[in-house]
Formats: structure tokens, C-alpha cells, sequence
């Protein structure tokens, strides 16, 4: 778990691209949408291709996607147990 | 002077209810809906999404979709007027993409191939079809660029510059646009129905809708066009203000504008795309609007799908005929109502007395539009205006390859050109990391342009009402991008950030976020003549009479993208290393303590018979007391070099003005908005009252104020002239 929740956290750094954010920094606990980083439903969506693509997984409701990216430990636990 | 009335002279329509005005007022009376699978381009995965498509349209041809829709509809318009149009104004989103997704597809290499790329190619298209010698403006403002086109074309109406002018807007379906709203999850698979409990969005769609509009009474066969409204939200990249804002006030200047009170509108026809967000936020700014009850109301979305760029116009001829047939759509698709909306629109068509029609367009970037249209009036119930020319330029800064205004002064004083393409890091220096993170390479250029000449002009941005921005390619680093990605991932996994950042208004809507600027967002797209568009923009729309502390900030950029750059401007293919640049310019009408004023007296296409006489007459017949030009700097796109130096050598034996000539391009580089940047170097001579003679080969030239003035001439497929006065 905390190796993909390491993972994570590389990776939103860079396809958000949150140059001024170092992965040590970034609290899993954090809220993440609408939260400090300025995150908003664009960074969402690119999330959710990204959750697509490299773990396989389709996130393409409203209500569960409030949940899952509500923080990213929150996003680590939605890939961990819905991993194909 | 009062404004004399603006009445619709012919109307033109197609998209996926019909082909014709009557094929879609058929098809309206009927509750059909057009929004089938699409079947327009193959898909590599899953099944086609519903679309509203343009059956009619099939054969082959070397011409862009967009191009055919736009002619087919403007055919109608103009059908059995005797003369061309004296100007067009056309929106668009998409131009040639279409055609140029495929050719990049097929590694196409020849750049001729490439021609009909850029959205001023539609009206360009148009203006040789149709004769027009006069301006062809191109306003992209993603899905309000059709209501802003009218806006326009009603306000050079009003002002007296022209007698016709033919508006309206135009998009063809494309991969860009299909995907794109795709990835933002905003394309409701199951059709399109607004306003309803379990509405998921919107069908993509294409379509052209042209409206001729006159000065002349006697040809108002279609009705009039009484007033127009536009706002910014400047809110969100994409995402309606949540209160309907942006909405309201378009609307509630629409109705300002047309001098008619909230009674007086028996029907108003939303913008209603389908989404979860617009409907409600619009709803919201419709009950603000009327708190006592609204008039009979409707989307016609469920019918007609998102044409975007075109949706606007395409709603202003369905309002046309609205008026002249006293018809009320229906809301179709509409299953279940969404009682949280609390509005209730029509349900089922029906005929009933249609004098005033309220019709909204919103789009990416906050960007809202609002008409008002109606029938004839016997009386011209218009208020008296005070309307200016020029402005008053108060402050500016450019970008060039050496960098910002000191370094590009700097360098081209020095004697050196300044040509190339500035670090994006040094481009960004000052702008909020967590505010660029998601912005490309034009959108921070963008943004640096307009806080330096905000610092210049020693405002805070709290100032600033308006943005008029004028770009030749828009941003083709996001453009880039997204299609790559399409590309590689078989259609999969498109970017929604790149899709977003990929509308030629994102730039300039993101100056609007920085500044809270809530008044005109518009950009225009000339190709070569970007900048002069946006300048007339703001000539045209700009009064500041109501805000007389605010003003309007005037920008033109483009990028020098390596790859597409070099593919769509011609110009650019002619050199080998790449040049990018721009200039942003705080105005007003208010020319005192200005460091120059700046106006735009000619604007006609090259093609005219004795273009460079009447240019001559307009310029250099100087009544007394008239400042004396004393420096002219020459745009010669480098596509078009020989003929742009046949027309100066002619404008020379015609003037003999004795002012020396900077062919700026040699020293800023290839690029469609350089001549922002020749502007702003004008602004610079006028400040230091110099022009350096290392720029004319001569001796320095001194710049004396209320007495002297600089010329910037545009030249190639059309001419233009901005004149800076000291």
C-alpha cells in the first residue's frame, strides 16, 4: 500500500505538474480536490485517465469520483481494492 | 447620434435538423430531434457517441468541412442580394482541423496542403467567394464566438462603418472536438436532453448559421437585431460561474443594449447544452433575471446537438425565424424535469405571438453572449451615444526573442534583431507557479504580456474591465499535444487539460481569471492582420463610457511552435530558425496623460480595385493641424513578400511621403502577430521621441509630441493601417 501510495504521489507531481511540490511534502492525508494545491475538476479528469491507463481501472461516476479523490490515500485504497 | 437600427436582411442555416431555413423550422415544429451515432469518422475502440451531424454533407473534397458548411449557409444569406457584403464577421472554433487532423495523420509533408488550417481561412474563403473587400473578421471565443460575431457585425453597423455585413458562425465535427468533450465526461451517451433530471450532457455537433444584417429598413425581411450583451465569468477555464454570473449580466446588458424592458421578451431560447453545470447555472441567472417569472423559454440542443462556434448563430437565424413564423420551440428530449432548475420550459412546439426573443451562447473561458431579437420597429426607439475613435494608450510590454520590453529595446537599439524564441522559464518569471502549472507556452506569454503592461501602466489589474486579443494559430503547443495524444494512445486516452487550454480564447480567459475582468473577452483570429482584428474589436465594442476608471487591455501573441508553426504559417516555413513574440497594451478612450494615442483607420482586403489609392487618400490627405506621420514600419509577411513590396513601392509613388520604412519582420522575426510588437517598439519611439536610425539605416528621427505620429502598415492579402500619435 504505502509503495503505491509513494507512486501516487510521483506521479500526480508530474501529470499535474506541481513543480513547487516534492513527493515528501505531499500529505496522503491532505484534502486533494479544492484543497491547498489548487486542485480542481480539470486535474480530476486528468486523474482519472491516468487511474485508466496505468492501473486499468474506470472511474465514470460523479459521486464515486468525489470519494475516491477526496485525498490520495483515499485514491490508493479505490486502486488497491478494485485492481483488475 | 442616435444608432440606427440594425434589421436582418437574409438568413442562412444548416446542421442536423436540415440544410435550409425551412428544413429546420419543419423539423422544429415537429419536436425532431438530428442527434444520431456518429458516422462521420472511423473510431478505433467502442461504439460512436451521438452526435448532431450534417448528413447532407458527404462528398469529398480538398475544401474543410467547415469551409462548405460556411459557404452553404452564407449562399442562403446572400441569396438574391444584389451586392457583396462591405465586411464579414465570422466564429469559429475549428476552422481546417477537420482536414488537417487527417493530413497529419498521413505524415503529410507539403505545407500547401496545410493552407486552410487556420480559422481566418473560413471568412477568407468566404470574403473571395462572395467579393467582399472589406474587413473578414474571425472571433474565436470557443462556444459564444457565433453571438459574438453578431455582436460585432451590430456594433460596425451601429458605428456607421459599413452598410452590410454579413455574420455568423461556423464549426464542423472533428476528432479534437469530438474527444476533447469526451475526456471532460460532459457528452451524455444516451442524446442530449437539457433541462432534465437525467441530463449527463451534451452531443457534439457541427453546423453553420449566417445572418446578413443591414442599415436599411426597407430590407428587414427577417426582423431586427436589437441588441447584444457579452460578459466574462472569469471564473473558470471551463466551468460556468455556479450563480450564473457571467450569464446574468449577458443577458442583462442584452436587454439594456436593445433598450427593452424584461416584459417586452416573449421568448427566450437558453444556451441549455445538456450538462449537469450549465443548465443549472443558467437556470439560476434566468430566475435572477426574471424573479416574478420567467417568459416562455427553451434549449433546442435536444434537437439541434452543440454546434459550438456556430450554436450561437444558428440560434440567432432559429430565432429569426421564431419571430417572423410566431413559433416556440419545444425543450426536446426533455423526459423528466429537473424541478431544482425551477424554470419550465416549452414542452411541446407551439405557435403563438413571437415579437422579442432573448438568445444565449456561453462558452470555454467564461466567455457569455447574449442577443436580443425581434420584430421590425416601426420606430427607432434607439438611445443617443456618444461613439469615439481611438484610444488612449497608457501603458505596455513586449516580448521578443531577446526577451521583455527593456531587453527587446535594448537589443534592437543596439542594432541587433530580436528575433527568436525568449526561454519559457524567463517567460514565466513572476507569474504564480501554482497558476501557470497547467498553462503551455501562448497562455504564459499571455499572462506576462498582460502584467507588464499593467505594471507599466502603473495599474494593480483591478482596473481592467475588458480583454481584446488577437493571435494567429492560437495555442498550438496544447493543440499539439492533445492531438499527439489521441494519437498514441489509439484514441484512448485524450488530455482534458489540453483539450481545455486548446481553444484560441483560453489564453486571453486566463487574463480575465488573473484580473477579474468581466466586461468583453474577445479574441480574434487574422492570421497575419490577428492583432489589427483585435484592435478593431475593441474600437468596435470598447465605449468605456459606463466605466470611464477602467480599461481594456489589447494584446496580440503568437508561438513558434516546432512543428506546427512551420506547417500552417507559410511565413514561418520561409525562415529556418523560429520566432515568437507579442505585445499587451492597456487602453482607454481617454487620451489624457496617455503615452500615445493609437487608432486603426484603414482595413481592406489587397484584392480591391485601388486599394493602395484609397489607402493613400485615407492617410496621407492631412488636413491642417493633423499630426505628420515621420516613421513607417512595414509588415511584409515573408510568404508574401513580393507582392507586400510591389504594394509599398505603389503606396510610396502614390504618397511620396518622405518617412523612412522599417520592415520590422527583418528585425522581430517571422511570426502572425509581430505586429503587436512593431506597435509597441512605436509606443517606445514615441516615449524616448526617437526613432534610432540603426532601424532605418539614417540618422535618429526625432518624434515630437501632439505633432508627429507613427504609421504600422499591414500588408499582403490585406492592408491595413494603425496610426500611433505622439
Amino acid at each position: 500500500m504505502s509503495t503505491l501510495v509513494e507512486e501516487l504521489k510521483v506521479k500526480l507531481i508530474s501529470i499535474l505538474n506541481l513543480t513547487d511540490v516534492k513527493p515528501e511534502d505531499f500529505d496522503e492525508h491532505a484534502q486533494l480536490v479544492g484543497g491547498e494545491l489548487g486542485i480542481d475538476s480539470i486535474d480530476v479528469l486528468e486523474m482519472v485517465v491516468m487511474v485508466e491507463k496505468d492501473y486499468g481501472i474506470t472511474i465514470n461516476n460523479q459521486e464515486v469520483g468525489q470519494k475516491v479523490f477526496s485525498t490520495l490515500a483515499n485514491l490508493a485504497e479505490y486502486i488497491e481494492e478494485n485492481s483488475p | 447620434m442616435t444608432l440606427p437600427s440594425v434589421y436582418i436582411g437574409g438568413i442562412g442555416l444548416i446542421c442536423s435538423l436540415g440544410g435550409n431555413p425551412e428544413a429546420v423550422e419543419h423539423a422544429l415544429r415537429r419536436n425532431r430531434s438530428g442527434i444520431r451515432p456518429l458516422n462521420l469518422f472511423d473510431l478505433l475502440h467502442g461504439e460512436p457517441l451521438p452526435v448532431g451531424q450534417v448528413d447532407a454533407l458527404t462528398e469529398i473534397s480538398a475544401l474543410p468541412r467547415t469551409h462548405r458548411l460556411a459557404q452553404i449557409a452564407a449562399d442562403q444569406a446572400l441569396k438574391g442580394i444584389g451586392e457583396p457584403p462591405e465586411a464579414i464577421i465570422l466564429g469559429t472554433t475549428t476552422g481546417g482541423i477537420l482536414t488537417t487532423e487527417q493530413l497529419l495523420r498521413e505524415k503529410e509533408q507539403e505545407i500547401l496542403a496545410y493552407r486552410y488550417h487556420g480559422l481566418h481561412s473560413v471568412s477568407d474563403y468566404l470574403a473571395g467567394e462572395f467579393g467582399c473587400s472589406g474587413p473578414a473578421l474571425t472571433v474565436s471565443t470557443a462556444c459564444s464566438s457565433g453571438v459574438v460575431a453578431l455582436a460585432m457585425g451590430l456594433a460596425m453597423l451601429r458605428r456607421g462603418r459599413v452598410r452590410t455585413v454579413l455574420v455568423g458562425g461556423v464549426d464542423s465535427l472533428s476528432r479534437l472536438t469530438y474527444f476533447g468533450f469526451h475526456s471532460l465526461q460532459l457528452v451524455d451517451r444516451n442524446g442530449c436532453k437539457p433541462l432534465d433530471l437525467n441530463r449527463q450532457g451534451m452531443a457534439v455537433a457541427e453546423g453553420a448559421g449566417m445572418l446578413l444584417l443591414t442599415t436599411d429598413p426597407a430590407a428587414a425581411t427577417h426582423g431586427e437585431l436589437l441588441g447584444a450583451g457579452l460578459s466574462c465569468d472569469a471564473y473558470h477555464p471551463a466551468a460556468p460561474h455556479p450563480e450564473g454570473e457571467g450569464a446574468f449580466m449577458a443577458m442583462q446588458r442584452a436587454l439594456r443594449d436593445s433598450g427593452l424592458n424584461l416584459e417586452d421578451v416573449s421568448y427566450v431560447n437558453l444556451h441549455g447544452t445538456g450538462t449537469p453545470d450549465n443548465d443549472l447555472a443558467e437556470s439560476k441567472a434566468v430566475n435572477k433575471l426574471y424573479p416574478d417569472g420567467h417568459p416562455p423559454l427553451s434549449s433546442i440542443k435536444g434537437a439541434t446537438g452543440h454546434s459550438l462556434a456556430a450554436a450561437g448563430a444558428i440560434e440567432a437565424v432559429v430565432a429569426a425565424i421564431c419571430v417572423s413564423a410566431d413559433l416556440l420551440p419545444a425543450n426536446t428530449g426533455l423526459q423528466t424535469l429537473d424541478t431544482e432548475l425551477d424554470v419550465e420550459p416549452v414542452r411541446q412546439p407551439e405557435t403563438d405571438s413571437v415579437d422579442v426573443v432573448l438568445a444565449n451562447s456561453f462558452g470555454f473561458g467564461g466567455n457569455n453572449g447574449s442577443l436580443v431579437l425581434g420584430k421590425p420597429r416601426t420606430k427607432n426607439s434607439n438611445t443617443s451615444r456618444q461613439l469615439r475613435r481611438g484610444f488612449g494608450i497608457h501603458g505596455y510590454c513586449c516580448l521578443s526573442g531577446a526577451g521583455k520590453t527593456a531587453e527587446t529595446m535594448g537589443g534592437l537599439t543596439s542594432g541587433g534583431a530580436v528575433a527568436g524564441r525568449a526561454e519559457l522559464e524567463k517567460i514565466s518569471e513572476g507569474l504564480p507557479s501554482r497558476l501557470v502549472r497547467r498553462l503551455k507556452r501562448l497562455p504564459r506569454m499571455t499572462l506576462a504580456l498582460a502584467t507588464g503592461a499593467c505594471e507599466n501602466a502603473g495599474l494593480d489589474g483591478s482596473k481592467i474591465d475588458s480583454v481584446y486579443m488577437g493571435t494567429g494559430w492560437g495555442a498550438l503547443s496544447e493543440t499539439h499535444d492533445f492531438l499527439e495524444r489521441l494519437n498514441d494512445s489509439e484514441e484512448q486516452f485524450p488530455s482534458p487539460t489540453d483539450f481545455v487550454g486548446s481553444v484560441h480564447n483560453a489564453p486571453a480567459s486566463q487574463v480575465a481569471m488573473m484580473f477579474s475582468a468581466t466586461g468583453d473577452n474577445i479574441t480574434t483570429s487574422g492570421g497575419d492582420y490577428s492583432f489589427e482584428q483585435a484592435l478593431l474589436s475593441a474600437e468596435l465594442m470598447f465605449e468605456g463610457d459606463e466605466v470611464s476608471e477602467s480599461q481594456a487591455l489589447l494584446i496580440g501573441a503568437d508561438e513558434g511552435h516546432d512543428r506546427f508553426s512551420r506547417i500552417f504559417d507559410q511565413s514561418v516555413a520561409t525562415q529556418k530558425e523560429l520566432a515568437d513574440g507579442g505585445a499587451a497594451f492597456c487602453l482607454n478612450r481617454e487620451t489624457k496623460g496617455a503615452r500615445c494615442r493609437i487608432t486603426i483607420p484603414f482595413y481592406q482586403r489587397s484584392t480591391t480595385v485601388k486599394v493602395i489609392d484609397m489607402l493613400v487618400k485615407t492617410l496621407v490627405d492631412r488636413q491642417q493641424g493633423e499630426p505628420k506621420i515621420v516613421a513607417v514600419l512595414a509588415g511584409l509577411p515573408g510568404a508574401l513578400r513580393e507582392q507586400a513590396e510591389g504594394q509599398l513601392k505603389k503606396f510610396h509613388q502614390l504618397s511620396s511621403l518622405a518617412a523612412p520604412v522599417i520592415d520590422y519582420r527583418k528585425f522581430t522575426g517571422e511570426f502572425a502577430s509581430a505586429s503587436a510588437l512593431a506597435t509597441a517598439l512605436a509606443v517606445s519611439f514615441v516615449e524616448t521621441g526617437s526613432v534610432p536610425g540603426i532601424l532605418t539605416d539614417g540618422a535618429d528621427i526625432v518624434v515630437e509630441r501632439h505633432k508627429h505620429s507613427i504609421l504600422i502598415l499591414g500588408l499582403g492579402q490585406y492592408i491595413t493601417a494603425m496610426e500611433l500619435t505622439a
